[in-house]
């Protein structure tokens, strides 16, 4: 787990120096005088550095007993959920909100928990028919129209 | 010392019909969300802030999520004690000797103490919030830029350091949460700081959007990698009021967790975790029997779930009267609060006396109804452990997708709360805490405000920040504080 400790204070790094460019060519760290919208983050950007620093040097040097970030194939099912609810996200305007939170379940169930299909298909025609009678009837939320509703 | 007419009042608004109704809701949902392990409450109160801005009393509104908040608490213990899984962090403690009461055939005894003492911790709490919270809000009046600067600064710190395993994570969080604040409009000179030529950044990130990223999604995906917990139980529960001798043993730990729960919790960061561990402590050290504890000691279940829940009462101290939360699930409530255009702070109980009043009448009140909850109908709880995750995972998902859509009715949202959620999983996995993170990205421009206000005020010159007495003496605490904890962190390593 140390590389991935030293990995997370590389990113760390980059994003302080963004942050203290920035800062320091895009916003202003001072206005007439007084502090500019750059100076606070500016600040931060540099504090964040020595953090970032300091978690690198902390984590310098072999590991004592070496920890998988993942246990084999655990990444498997986190990476699924995100692919369908990114897809969810793409098609969401176009095919409606209602269709696009069934489709979701229904995949997820399917693909990720890995249960049949009419199960799945219930379970996501019965939680698209909850959303439209919560959000859409109760609360009255503007969803986007699509191809069925 | 008590403000009788402001309680009454209050009182008046939590009877309505619609509160107490709402507030029932918050209990229960509260209670189900400690029963389950894996969503804690400030997830599920990110998960209804959406619903909340729908509904037109922020009074309603507050009183729903302080329900889950310390409903939560009360729910923490159940699984605690039957599985040795914590349903909620505070409850972690409560592992050690309530599941081996639970071994030996005391199931009802630990869930009964666990529940009374959760009931008399709750109501000491609220009595000391009730006592202390104006005093403190007139005295808060007096706070100009310099000290609200230097109270964020100390707020933050020990947000940092009493959270967690690593303060160096916890300050790296805190930054992240204060440079994602700044993101968009800066609120001093309306210029655009960190778009990078996205029109949407320009309108900064929604607390709604981010807070649902990394407690909802992120939490979400982790579970996603365990198998499945199928411990469906078999225990039956009988007995769950304890007897005279139980209740004698565990009266003094009951009273002992409420005032360190009480103390503790109003420190940022405190909370009901550590409360419940330096709880847990302080019993061992007192008992004349510190053997027994690790083997079923009834004080080891009651003075932390009592201190968990006097915290959970004594955090809303800071944050209804100076308007800085101390943890993830208030600063979930404060953001609430501004929603519904109202400022947390000294001027709450001034301007808003019925959302001050009416929220802390509703605690009282809260506080029986889960004392019922949770006795007499502990058993109901247990069964929430039989419904698969597999099911609950893509429903709360759908839940997070479509509230955080309904706010602002942007994709572009749902694209961040994804974003967040992706990073709030890898800070899991790398173990980062993500409080600090959320402290800071609500606290960020109050910070930033103060600073720059304070520094306009004394012509740039930083010693503004030492010279006025309150803001000296609450960053010379800061300072000590790191100090300490640095001269503690080399004395372990030498």
């Amino acid at each position: 787990m140390k590389s991935w400790q030293r990995y997370a204070g590389v990113v760390f790094l980059a994003l302080a120096a963004l942050v203290i460019q920035q800062s320091v060519w895009v916003l202003r760290l001072f206005d007439h005088g007084q502090p500019g919208s750059g100076f606070m983050p500016f600040g931060l950007g540099v504090i964040l550095a020595i953090l970032a620093i300091c978690l690198i040097a902390t984590n310098l040097g072999a590991e004592e007993q070496h920890v998988p970030f993942w246990e084999p194939k655990a990444w498997l099912r986190p990476l699924l959920a995100i692919f369908i609810t990114s897809v969810y996200v793409v098609v969401f305007d176009d095919i409606g909100a209602i269709t696009s939170v069934v489709v979701l379940v229904v995949c997820w169930l399917f693909f990720v928990e890995r249960k049949g299909a009419l199960v799945s298909a219930g379970t996501g025609v019965l939680t698209g028919l909850v959303v439209y009678l919560v959000f859409e009837r109760f609360l009255q939320t503007p969803f986007p129209r699509g191809l069925l509703f | 010392m008590f403000d009788v007419a402001g309680l009454w009042l209050g009182f008046q608004i939590a009877f309505s019909p619609v509160n107490l109704l709402w507030g029932f809701i918050g209990c229960a949902l509260g209670t189900a969300v400690g029963v389950l392990p894996g969503l804690g409450p400030a997830a599920t109160i990110a998960l209804l802030l959406p619903i909340s801005m729908k509904m037109g009393s922020p009074v309603t509104a507050i009183i729903l999520m302080s329900g889950i908040f310390y409903g939560a608490m009360y729910g923490g213990s159940t699984t605690s004690i039957l599985l040795k899984i914590p349903g909620e962090a505070a409850s972690v403690v409560t592992c050690v000797d309530g599941y081996e009461m639970a071994r030996q055939g005391r199931a009802g005894p630990a869930l009964g103490v666990a529940a009374i003492g959760s009931f008399i911790a709750g109501t000491i709490g609220l009595i000391g919030l009730t006592a202390m919270a104006p005093p403190l809000a007139e005295v808060a009046l007096k706070f100009g830029p310099a000290e609200y600067f230097s109270l964020t600064v100390l707020g933050l710190l020990l947000a940092t350091y009493l959270t967690g395993d690593s303060p160096l994570k916890g300050l790296t969080m805190a930054i992240m949460g204060l440079l994602l604040g700044s993101i968009g409009l800066d609120p001093l000179s309306g210029a655009v700081r960190f778009d990078f030529g996205v029109a949407d950044l320009q309108s900064n990130i929604d607390f709604v959007t981010l807070a649902m990223g990394l407690f909802g999604v992120g939490e979400i995906l982790i579970s996603l990698e365990k198998s499945e917990a199928a411990s469906i139980l078999t225990t039956r529960i009988k007995n769950v009021f304890p007897t005279l001798a139980d209740l004698a043993r565990s009266g003094w730990a009951m009273v002992r967790g409420s005032v360190i729960g009480f103390f503790v919790g109003i420190l940022p960061g405190g909370g009901a975790v550590l409360s419940s561990l330096v709880s847990y402590a302080v019993e061992k050290r007192v008992s004349k029997h510190p053997e027994a504890f690790g083997h079923g000691a009834i004080e080891g279940v009651a003075g932390p779930e009592s201190a968990n829940n006097a915290a959970a009462s004594s955090s809303f101290i800071p944050l209804l009267t100076l308007g800085i939360p101390g943890n993830a699930s208030t600063a979930m409530i404060f953001a609430a609060l501004l929603i519904h255009g109202i400022t947390p702070g000294p001027f709450l109980l001034k301007e808003h006396a019925d959302v001050f009043w009416g929220v802390v009448a509703s605690m009282y009140i809260g506080n029986v109804m889960l004392l019922v909850l949770n006795l007499p109908l502990v058993g109901i709880w247990v069964q929430l452990l039989r419904v698969p995750y597999a099911f609950m995972a893509p429903l709360i998902m759908v839940l997070t997708l479509v509230g955080v859509y309904s706010v602002n009715n942007s994709v572009f949202d749902i694209w961040v709360m994804l974003f967040m959620g992706i990073l709030g999983y890898l800070a899991r996995k790398l173990k980062f805490d993500l409080g600090p993170l959320l402290l800071a990205f609500v606290l960020g421009p109050i910070m930033e405000r103060s600073l720059r206000q304070a520094l306009l005020m004394s012509n740039g010159k930083f010693e503004i920040f030492v010279a006025k007495p309150i803001s000296g003496a609450l960053l010379g605490i800061a300072v000590l504080f790191v100090l300490y904890n640095l001269w503690a962190a080399r004395k372990k390593t030498a």
